[in-house]
């Protein structure tokens, strides 16, 4: 049996090899030299998502079904997870932070990815074709290509409530109540670093955008502009429909962005998020899982892992089919 | 806003005459609409999400806690600890050698590290094993040992790591040390954190005490303070400090993810709860939600937090040291490695809580641990080098450097700096416990140091940290 299982392999492998070689020397009917260099680039690819992509993948998704222990536990690592008040906390609502992990990605989610999005789009249309923007445009742009860990430790000097730029400014209108260190206080700590984050962020959007209303022909505004229609008219029946690819890409890739987001947080705060936990968020959580936690639980870091992936995917899907349809 | 900047072109122009306008003027309306913009969506954003202050009575002062004045910050503050996150150094024998290289993974950089070299350097000549010393946070640590353990492999032959990691790893991962090291030669109870039974898989280099409050002798000279006695005298002092023209709050909070509060806490249990409870606590036999735990919290430290004697916590090394030594406030609690980090450290001044009559007071110590792995392919060399830290000659190079205190026994106080002598003689008489949170571990040390963060800013939610702390202890 398990001869001719070998030989089945050899066989269909040889077989392969013949229809490659076949392809690359020309040889064989044109519809098998076409199979043949199909097979003969798509399969290093293949090997290569099978080993670094799919072979990770489903060994975390099998780990999330054991516990610390080895033993099978089915999906109790995730009723473990979903059920912690580390992952939903919101006994008592309304109260003060810590709110949980899911609570505080989906806070990053309400409030980053509408400022980011619109303030980028903003910042493309005010500065197109304005002599010298591509300064303004390069100084907002330097907060993406700054490390977000490196934006964290940021974070601590800017928030700081003896030297922070924020507190200082907000004691010298008379705000007093927010001239104190927004990082160690846990109702100001999530939004301190959401508007920190913002700050990092808005440059991609704005990049994406500017490059959407290069595209755009100057032909469609003249035209509107000739027929008198209003400004904000022009924006929104021409400007911004116009913009759709590059929205898509801009709401996906932030969404992303907002799901996976760890190391500003761990940058700015510690592996528990900050002040009473008030920042925590899904990846750190899952870090601390299987980094801090001693000794390391695989399972349950596995399954906040495969949840968060779940999360990503199942974002990313539904923003692309629904933009794309539309 | 788009139909904006489209051209002034009239109807019926030609597109070709199109011109884009331009004009400094616009781009600096648009920078400041920016600012502007921008300020004012995230002050009122967060002004209405702000938490308004706890009204308390202060003690101290008007509970500057939560407000601060203008900044003067001291450019006298000597370098810090880690320079880089990774560095390598190599060793070798003045003479020529056969021996193999060993590897030492130590946390070691910057100034912090130039004072361990002498120790590495004896090591060598004396024993012509070369050593390579890389350095590699013990965080950085926790994430990469565990897969190389996995994989029966390790990064160092001796590698130095929490207490509570090799306690956790040291059965499976680790070479037994009982019959290189004995408990006899060392401070009582300084090898309990690396044991487990009787086993050790751990050795103990010098350690770092937390003796209690520093503060600069010519501060308190200038202003007529002196170091209490009594728990009356400290609050009393703390009041006057307080009135103090210039000073913000008595006490500046160090913090950076949470510990030096943990080390301000401790200090507290192991002064009005006594070293048993710090014991009990750190092994699990006492409830941090006990009614004697909370009494400590709830008549000693949260009266002081809530009425603004410390300061809300800044970062530890650079914020709130320079503040500190810049005379913003009187009273720093750090461990004896603040004299490494100090321009003057003659002008360093230090006191514990002063201990109830009849209590069995602690002193936090905390140790440097290393450990063996199993999977060296240099055990005789990696054993002779543990030896060698542990022992008294090693150790001796070390506290010679400042900032250290020997955990072997024998080490003559003539051989520490002055102000570390002044510190070793303040373990006399108290017992020696080692760091709680440390000594635990994993995630409820990181628990820990949230929820402390949290009572520093909201001492009024002491009940809910405490049964957050308790929540994250492990199951003894």
């Amino acid at each position: 049996m398990r001869r001719l299982r070998i030989e089945g392999v050899t066989g269909l492998l040889r077989k392969l090899r013949d229809r490659v070689s076949g392809a690359l020397r020309g040889r064989g009917s044109p519809r098998a030299r076409k199979a043949g260099l199909r097979i003969a680039f798509f399969t290093p690819a293949l090997l290569l998502i099978m080993l670094f992509v799919a072979y990770p993948v489903l060994t975390t998704i099998g780990v999330s079904f054991f516990d610390a222990n080895g033993r099978f536990v089915g999906l109790g690592n995730y009723q473990q997870v979903l059920g912690s008040p580390d992952t939903i906390n919101l006994n008592g609502f309304p109260k003060p932070p810590p709110y949980g992990t899911l609570i505080n990605n989906a806070v990053w989610i309400a409030i980053h990815l509408p400022l980011s999005m619109f303030l980028g789009l903003w910042l493309a249309l005010v500065l197109r074709e304005v002599r010298g923007s591509s300064w303004v445009k390069t100084a907002i742009f330097i907060g993406m290509v700054t490390p977000l860990i490196i934006g964290g430790i940021m974070m601590l000097y800017i928030y700081d409530g003896s030297i922070g730029v924020v507190p200082r400014f907000f004691d010298a209108i008379g705000i007093h109540s927010l001239g104190v260190g927004w990082l160690q206080r846990p109702t100001t700590l999530l939004f301190g670093l959401i508007f920190g984050s913002v700050w990092l962020w808005t440059g991609f959007s704005m990049i994406v955008y500017s490059a959407g209303l290069t595209t755009i022909p100057k032909e469609y505004w003249e035209a509107a502009k000739i027929d008198g229609t209003p400004t904000f008219r022009t924006f929104t029946q021409i400007t911004f429909p116009l913009l759709k690819p590059m929205t898509i890409v801009v709401f996906t890739m932030s969404i992303l962005y907002e799901l996976k987001i760890f190391d500003l947080v761990y940058g700015a705060t510690n592996p528990q998020g900050g002040v009473g936990g008030a920042a925590d968020v899904l990846a750190l959580q899952m870090f601390r899982e299987a980094f801090v936690q001693l000794p390391a639980d695989y399972g349950t870091a596995a399954a906040v892992a495969t949840f968060l992936s779940l999360l990503t995917l199942t974002a990313t899907v539904m923003t692309i089919r629904y933009m794309v349809k539309r | 806003m788009a139909g904006s900047s489209v051209g002034e072109g009239a109807p019926g122009e030609s597109t070709e005459r199109y011109r884009p306008p331009s004009g400094r003027s616009k781009l600096i309306i648009i920078v400041v609409a920016l600012l502007v913009v921008t300020n004012v969506v995230t002050g009122l954003t967060a002004f209405y999400l702000a938490q308004p202050p706890v009204a308390v009575t202060p003690l101290c002062g008007t509970g500057a806690s939560v407000r601060s004045a203008s900044v003067s910050t001291s450019g006298d503050i000597g370098a810090s600890g880690d320079a880089s996150p990774v560095f390598t150094v190599h060793f070798a024998p003045p003479y020529r050698t056969t021996q193999a290289t060993i590897t030492l993974i130590g946390p070691w950089a910057g100034s912090e590290f130039d004072h361990f070299k002498p120790v590495l350097e004896n090591f060598t000549t004396s024993t012509g094993i070369p050593v390579t010393y890389q350095q590699m946070r013990q965080e950085q640590l926790q994430q990469v040992l565990p897969a190389d353990f996995a994989t029966q492999t390790a990064p160092g032959d001796v590698i130095f790591m929490t207490s509570s990691f090799i306690k956790a790893n040291g059965p499976q991962h680790m070479i037994k040390v009982n019959a290189n090291i004995s408990d006899s030669d060392f401070l009582p109870g300084s090898l309990d954190p690396v044991k487990v039974g009787s086993d050790i898989y751990g050795g103990v280099y010098t350690g770092k005490v937390k003796p209690g409050f520093w503060y600069r002798k010519s501060f308190f000279q200038a202003h007529n303070l002196t170091v209490p006695t009594t728990y009356a005298e400290f609050k009393s002092l703390l009041v006057t400090i307080s009135k103090i023209k210039g000073i913000r709050t008595p006490i500046v909070s160090g913090d950076s993810v949470g510990w030096p509060l943990s080390d301000v806490t401790e200090h507290f249990i192991a002064t009005y709860g006594g070293a048993s409870m710090h014991r009990a606590l750190t092994n699990g036999t006492k409830r941090w939600t006990d009614t004697d735990v909370r009494a400590v919290f709830a008549d000693r430290l949260v009266p002081l937090l809530a009425g603004g004697c410390f300061s809300e916590p800044l970062e530890w090394n650079t914020v709130a040291l320079a503040n500190w030594w810049g005379g913003l406030h009187a009273l720093y609690f750090m461990g004896s490695w603040i004299t490494g980090l100090v321009d003057n450290a003659t002008d360093l001044g230090v006191f514990s809580l002063p201990p109830p009559t009849g209590t069995t007071t602690g002193i936090v110590f905390g140790g440097d641990y290393f450990f063996v792995p199993k999977y060296t392919t240099h055990q005789t060399e990696a054993l002779i080098l543990l030896k060698y830290l542990a022992s008294k000659d090693g150790q001796t190079i070390q506290v010679k450097q400042g900032g250290h205190i020997a955990t072997a026994l024998g080490v003559p106080l003539s051989d520490y700096p002055t102000v570390d002598r002044g510190v070793a003689q303040l373990m006399n008489g108290v017992v020696i416990l080692s760091d709680l949170d440390d000594t635990i571990g994993g995630t409820f040390q990181t628990n820990f140091w949230s929820q402390l963060q949290l009572l520093w800013v909201s001492p009024n939610q002491l009940d809910s940290v405490l049964a957050a702390i308790q929540a994250k202890m492990p199951a003894s």
